[in-house]
């Protein structure tokens, strides 16, 4: 069946609504990006609940200062950068990169093969793997490789410099290769 | 401690997408699987939610109206024409005048200021940054090298000033704040390109040669 309705409104005509009053508009952004921001701080905080906390911090956050975005068709960018930010406010408060023992997937049997690994075992071994990494790498390889991004939008949304951010991206697939092996 | 070794350029390229995994040789060929199989695997959405937590947080709230930019707001200071009215007693106007007439005609001191050759001059940074730790100016003047060019805060209100002596023609340049975020002047006026194609760009500055200004003064005077 097609969808006939009407197109769905760009950003940029979402942003001036909310900005004309409509606070409800603000919904609509939110569904369009929850899913990734609450993605991209699971990855970097390895924590569900600290990356629910973030993500709904940065929102209500990016929409008491929405008229400070300066180019709201690169919303998306601001939006990651003010999640970034956040994320990088709650591993200071943690005052480390790595997650508790609590807090760790449990690690397969490493005599398995990664082969035979249950999909849900797969996913813990590759977090821990990641969350083995230093913030700065991780940020960077979840952006590239998790979320898809340029090096053009990971360099809005970091502030970094595209050949720094090639380099993080460079060793923490390094990094992450050797775990994983080391892992498995 | 795991070990890291740097892993074959080939395979750095087919993961920036700049090469054809498939003429990768079969061990790059495993490595690359495994990589992109762990970044998809990372890729599950979470399946939580806080829209309406979030929405609840925003009912009563309105987005601020942004207040003008420290940077714009010192120009704006600075700009602006003000009165100044000085009440003085006679005695004190004599002494005043006295004070003056002294100051002239002493002859000044050699002081530290950079003194500038025929074919260059004096570039002036200046820099609004509330809280920095450090500010350094980097350039094609020194090769974008960190270390030789650093501003201060005298006053510790967050405006920090520099100079330099630099050859007379044009300068890119960026400001290091706190040793790590590059931010271009926005005092500068001018920008060009920084050539990386990520839409940033460097401030650019004109030296003109110190003589040139000396004999365009004394002709005004």
């Amino acid at each position: 069946m097609v969808n006939d309705g009407p197109p769905a409104p760009t950003d940029v005509e979402v942003v001036a609504r909310v900005l004309g009053g409509d606070g409800e508009a603000f919904g609509i952004l939110i569904r369009r990006y929850e899913p990734g921001l609450l993605r991209f701080a699971t990855r970097m905080l390895g924590n569900p609940d600290a990356a629910a906390d973030a993500v709904a911090e940065s929102l209500v956050r990016a929409y008491r200062h929405l008229a400070q975005c300066r180019d709201p068709a690169r919303l998306r960018s601001w939006l990651y950068r003010i999640t970034g930010n956040r994320c990088r406010s709650h591993l200071a408060r943690r005052r480390t990169n790595d997650i508790s023992l609590s807090e760790a997937p449990p690690l397969a049997d490493a005599s398995d093969s990664w082969a035979v690994l249950e999909r849900g075992e797969q996913v813990a071994l590759v977090e821990r793997a990641l969350n083995a990494l230093p913030a700065e790498k991780r940020e960077a390889f979840v952006l590239k490789h998790v979320e898809g991004m340029s090096y053009e939008e990971m360099a809005a949304v970091t502030g970094a410099r595209i050949p720094t951010l090639k380099m993080r991206v460079h060793r923490a697939r390094e990094a992450l290769l050797a775990a994983l092996e080391e892992l498995v | 401690m795991m070990a890291m070794s740097p892993i074959d350029p080939r395979l750095q390229e087919a993961l920036d997408g700049e090469r054809d995994p498939g003429t990768l040789p079969m061990d790059l060929r495993e490595a690359y699987a495994r990589l992109v199989g762990a970044a998809n695997l990372l890729q599950t959405l979470p399946a939580v939610s806080v829209a309406a937590r979030v929405m609840a947080e925003i009912h009563d709230l309105k987005p601020e109206v942004p207040s003008v930019r420290p940077a714009r707001r010192l120009m704006r200071w600075l700009a602006r024409p003000r009165a100044v009215t000085l009440r003085l007693r006679p005695a004190w106007t004599l002494a005043l005048v006295a004070g003056l007439a002294a100051i002239l005609l002493i002859p000044t001191q050699p002081t530290n200021r950079p003194s500038p050759g025929a074919q260059e001059g004096i570039a002036q940074f200046v820099g609004h940054f509330p809280g920095a730790r450090s500010v350094e100016v980097v350039g094609s003047f020194n090769d974008w090298s960190r270390g030789s060019l650093h501003l201060r805060d005298e006053h510790h209100d967050g405006i920090w000033h520099g100079a330099a002596v630099l050859p007379a023609g044009p300068h890119e340049y960026m400001f290091i704040v706190d040793g790590e975020r590059w931010v271009p002047d926005p005092l500068a006026g001018r920008y060009v390109d920084d050539g990386f194609g990520a839409g940033r760009e460097n401030s650019l500055l004109i030296v003109r040669p110190a003589q040139a200004s000396l004999d365009e003064d004394a002709t005004l005077r």
